[in-house]
């Protein structure tokens, strides 16, 4: 667990949050299940990146003032 | 080295252009047809190229962005996804956007590709008089009653989609179906079965034994009904709807509707909901308009009594030989039989010709009054802001009370009428031998009491003949020129 871990799970969130976009757009126009009914596993999906970056940044909540990330 | 900055959002762009350029090369492969429906495959491919991106970079070792899709780029999501959804929302038939002249051409050029399939005849022998059931379905319907006790349905199928090959596999997943149980003959067109690519539109043409009654329910398409016998009730999200020569009770529930047109009904007629124009022509029984329309609701030749009722307006009328024409803000009315109530907001009205009471109230408007025949009934007449011109037969016989709280009144019946001005208003009081009671009320405007040029007593009693009145209004009018 490094920070450049954290680094990769917080630039990820973008791509991942707009596949999820995709997908549910693409689910609603073929008609199988309409966005009204899938939209709040979007916000499950923003919570499990924020969750998986919490995860991986460094054990050290409150850094110390001035004190490096590395 | 300066870190290389992200290449999904320029490789996006050039698909962007790309799809462009095919559409300016080739129109005729609908490229925007396609992209109207699959449009939610190029975020998908675009968030898998930025999260490759970036796992690339991490797993090679060099600078990974702090977001992996810009900000920037995510305005051009938005944009996308709103562009994407509208193409995908007026590529649908029915939508309001393709019901407009610049819609339709719009869709014909850049969306759509309409595959024509035709329903095979099917004729069932039922009763003379069976119960047909038309679920609910999208498209036109025409419903003709013939002789004889057989149900014959036949028609075409219109089926959008991008490749043909949808459009085929549609055509087979949307049988018509008629399946006739009892007295019962049911009508299902299986639209739904068919998935949102390819839209499916069926058009029926039904003939059906002349005592049939019809229940049909539609999501968008026209009602073309004639030459039934039975009961006749409808009910669509948008569709236009003419019927003629009904023998039951009609019932019409329109969510939104360009035209109703209904003509020769002996039963009840009955309209609901929103709608554009309403015609009712020659109705036997009650008719109850209870609804927004917003274009002109037209009347005539209705021998019961009429009730339109909708949020600005209350009209009732016992009979209706003559026309009645609402519209948005302007009520005339030619030859009618009262009592006449009518309520109303800012309508301005002109009636010409009636029998027996009227009572009148609106908020705003100027109303004009021309009772055309003797003897006079009681009138009462009321508005906030306008003006009111009365005009009665030189003969006429009545006991008028008049007033303006800010206006003049004009009076053309002498001196036995007394006329008083207090302030900025005005007062009319007296009577011109015996007669009902004619009560002239504006708070802002003026009154004006006239002799009409012509004092005609020929209009009929009511219960007569509604052809006959007709013509007789007609030659009135010929006289009056």
């Amino acid at each position: 667990m490094n920070s450049r871990t954290a680094l990769y799970a917080q630039a990820i969130r973008g791509p991942v949050l707009l596949i999820t976009a995709g997908v549910l757009f693409a689910m609603q126009q073929s008609g199988a299940v309409p966005l009204r009914q899938t939209w709040p596993l979007f916000i499950i999906v923003i919570g499990v990146m924020k969750l998986v970056e919490r995860l991986a940044s460094p054990r050290q909540p409150y850094p110390p003032a001035g004190g490096s990330a590395q | 080295m300066r870190p290389r900055g992200s290449v999904s959002g320029p490789v996006i762009i050039i698909l962007i252009g790309i799809v462009f350029l095919i559409h300016a090369l080739h129109p005729e492969l609908r490229i925007l047809d396609f992209v109207a429906v699959y449009w939610p495959y190029l975020l998908i491919v675009w968030g898998v190229l930025a999260f490759l991106e970036v796992t690339l970079r991490f797993l090679r070792g060099s600078t990974i962005p702090v977001n992996g899709i810009s900000s920037g780029s995510w305005v051009v999501i938005v944009v996308i996804s709103l562009a994407g959804a509208s193409l995908f929302e007026i590529h649908q038939p029915g939508h309001w956007w393709s019901n407009t002249d610049w819609g339709r051409g719009f869709n014909e050029a850049f969306l759509g590709d309409d595959h024509e399939y035709s329903i095979e005849l099917v004729q069932k022998t039922v009763g003379a008089g069976p119960h047909i059931i038309l679920e609910n379905f999208r498209g036109d319907a025409k419903v003709t009653g013939i002789d004889g006790n057989q149900v014959s349905l036949s028609g075409h199928k219109s089926i959008r989609s991008v490749e043909t090959s949808e459009a085929e596999r549609a055509n087979q997943q949307t049988p018509v179906e008629m399946t006739v149980r009892g007295n019962t003959v049911t009508i299902r067109c299986h639209q739904d079965q068919a998935g949102a690519r390819a839209i499916v539109t069926s058009n029926l043409e039904l003939s059906v034994p002349k005592g049939a009654s019809l229940e049909a329910t539609g999501t968008a398409g026209d009602f073309d009904i004639s030459s039934l016998a039975g009961d006749v009730d409808l009910s669509s999200a948008n569709a236009g709807v003419h019927l003629d020569d009904i023998g039951g009770n009609v019932k019409v529930d329109t969510r939104q509707s360009d035209i109703v047109r209904c003509t020769n009904v002996k039963g009840t007629v009955e309209l609901r909901g929103h709608g554009t124009d309403v015609e009712v022509t020659k109705a036997d029984r009650e008719v109850n308009i209870n609804g927004d329309y917003s274009g002109t609701v037209s009347l005539r030749e209705l021998a019961k009594p009429v009730r339109v009722e909708n949020l600005r307006t209350i009209l009732n009328v016992e009979s209706v030989p003559g026309e009645i024409r609402l519209d948005r803000g302007s009520l005339n009315a030619e030859n009618i039989v009262g009592p006449v109530k009518l309520t109303a907001h800012s309508t301005d009205v002109s009636i010409d010709g009636w029998q027996n009471g009227l009572n009148l109230a609106l908020d705003r408007g100027d109303i004009d009054l021309r009772p055309g025949h003797l003897p006079l009934a009681n009138m009462v007449v009321r508005t906030r802001s306008g003006n009111i011109e009365l005009a009665l037969p030189e003969t006429a016989k009545f006991q008028v009370t008049a007033s303006t709280d800010h206006g003049d009144i004009d009076n053309e019946f002498g001196d036995s009428l007394k006329e008083q001005t207090s302030g900025s208003g005005a007062r009319l009081e007296g009577s011109i031998g015996s007669g009902p009671d004619v009560s002239l009320t504006t708070e802002r405007g003026s009154i004006t009491l006239r002799k009409s040029s012509e004092s005609k007593t020929g209009f009929p009693p009511a219960g007569t003949d509604v052809t006959a009145t007709r013509t007789q209004v007609a030659e009135l009018a010929a006289v009056a020129k």
